[in-house]
């Protein structure tokens, strides 16, 4: 699969993109066992060169650690800039959503086709496809420098009052363009298909929240977009309550407030989940949790467009008080 | 004006359309100033796996031809129910992904001027419909110059 030269120059550079010595560098042009890849293989890829560092790791949801053997740390071969590299694996699965399941599968093709589309989009991560030797689509990203929204959130200290009156605005106002992103995407009749808030990183340089990893796809159903309207309810619930409570948590903080609720008060999709925040968190604006609550299992109406959703989020955060100079 | 006897029936390959169909047959049996026109929407099958091709195409070809018999068993049964052929005509629209089947049902009833639009209901739950959509729930959402007829 691979090609080996073990030109001198080869590993001088390699050894001097990594600052340590390597036992052995081969110049690889056809990555279809993306197993056998490993520290010290240089990919080329229509003419250009990375040096591979590693592999990466899951980091969510019982995952942590799992390591992820299509998607390779590497360096560009001229420059040294940091890069992240998917390599070509197809797999397809019944994935559960709450109580349904969604068939499933990556596709590279689809995220070279967003990567394309998105490349001066602010919201999204960048990269470019490049083909190997064998036609593989490879991605070569761009490092997004920062941490997934959830982390960041986690930092905002105080209790959920405190949150709202100092920091809510100003996470909302930093959501919304992000949101917005998710519309730029259907309206051209692509879908992120992986909407998840750890799918959405918060930037450490630039302050803008950008979507990461679009390689999921699925069969198509009636309305294309209602799987990433989901996943946009769940982010914008866990900003709004800064996590999403669960019913065991509720017990657990506030016992009287489980009291107060009902099935309808709960995600549609995943019912353990409280959605109607308001029962929880008094102080939230009417407007606000009304926009939850089309998410919620009591709802008769929901959004099938990102646009639809905006409609509502707007003037209901127009209600919200100002952020301070130190908001997240 | 809504020319409620020009008919949009969207069927799917599924009982639920077929039963609109008959619903339609007998509610129209026998009347001679109705066109009917039959449309299935054929959604392709995302080509993004190079090595799975075949077994996608073979299987959007498989979707085509139930659709295809779909529009022919629907035919039967209003021609059947004694509404001239003549003003029973059918169409399989290949749709391109972006859209769902009953965004591209409405826009035929726009395009065509349809009075009426007949489609089935399959009775998804509500979590269903918000991950999944709803053709009828489209269609009624979308409706503004005609009638909708649901048949459940």
């Amino acid at each position: 699969m691979a090609e080996h030269r073990q030109a001198p120059e080869l590993k001088a550079r390699a050894q001097e993109l990594l600052d340590r010595k390597l036992d052995r560098v081969r110049l690889v042009s056809d990555t279809s066992q993306f197993m056998e890849l490993m520290l010290g293989d240089v990919l080329e890829l229509e003419g250009r060169r990375y040096l591979i560092k590693g592999v990466t790791y899951e980091g969510r949801f019982g995952l942590d650690e799992e390591p992820k053997h299509w998607v390779k740390r590497a360096v560009e071969w001229e420059t040294g800039e940091p890069k992240i590299i998917k390599l070509v694996f197809y797999e397809e699965f019944d994935l559960p959503v709450g109580k349904l399941y969604v068939r499933c599968y990556r596709s590279p093709a689809k995220e070279a086709r967003i990567l394309d589309l998105v490349k001066d989009h602010p919201h999204f991560m960048h990269g470019q496809c490049l083909k190997d030797v064998k036609g593989n689509l490879v991605r070569v990203l761009d490092l997004v420098r920062g941490g997934p929204f959830e982390r960041n959130l986690a930092k905002l200290g105080g209790d959920h009052r405190e949150y709202y009156s100092r920091h809510l605005r100003g996470v909302l106002d930093r959501l919304l363009p992000a949101v917005e992103g998710i519309g730029f995407l259907h309206k051209n009749g692509q879908r992120h298909g992986d909407i998840r808030r750890d799918h959405l990183f918060d930037c450490a340089d630039s302050g803008l929240m950008r979507w990461i990893d679009f390689d999921y796809n699925f069969e198509f159903r009636e309305n294309p977009y209602g799987l990433d309207l989901f996943g946009l309810g769940n982010v914008l619930c866990y900003a709004v309550g800064k996590g999403i409570p669960t019913l065991q948590e509720v017990q657990r903080q506030q016992p009287e407030v489980l009291q107060k609720l009902d099935t309808g008060d709960l995600s549609l999709i995943i019912p353990n989940r409280v959605f109607n925040l308001k029962k929880i968190y008094p102080h939230l604006p009417e407007e606000l949790n009304r926009v939850l609550m089309h998410f919620a299992a009591s709802s008769n109406v929901f959004y099938e467009r990102v646009e639809e959703l905006l409609a509502d989020l707007k003037p209901a955060m127009a209600a919200l008080p100002r952020p301070e100079e130190d908001a997240a | 004006m809504i020319l409620w006897n020009r008919v949009l029936v969207g069927v799917d390959g599924s009982d639920h359309g077929l039963n609109a169909v008959r619903y339609l047959a007998a509610v129209l049996g026998g009347s001679s100033n109705c066109k009917v026109r039959l449309m299935a929407v054929h959604l392709p099958s995302p080509q993004d796996d190079p090595s799975r091709a075949e077994e996608i195409k073979a299987r959007d070809v498989e979707a085509r031809i139930a659709l295809e018999e779909c529009l022919l068993e629907a035919h039967r049964i209003l021609v059947e129910a004694r509404l001239a052929a003549e003003n029973v005509t059918s169409e399989l629209v290949e749709a391109d992904g972006s859209r769902g089947v009953g965004e591209v049902i409405m826009e035929m009833q726009r395009q065509g001027g349809y009075g009426t639009v007949v489609v089935g209901r399959r009775g998804l739950s509500k979590a269903e419909e918000f991950l999944f959509g709803s053709v009828s729930n489209t269609v009624v959402r979308q409706a503004t110059d005609c009638c909708v007829w649901v048949v459940a």
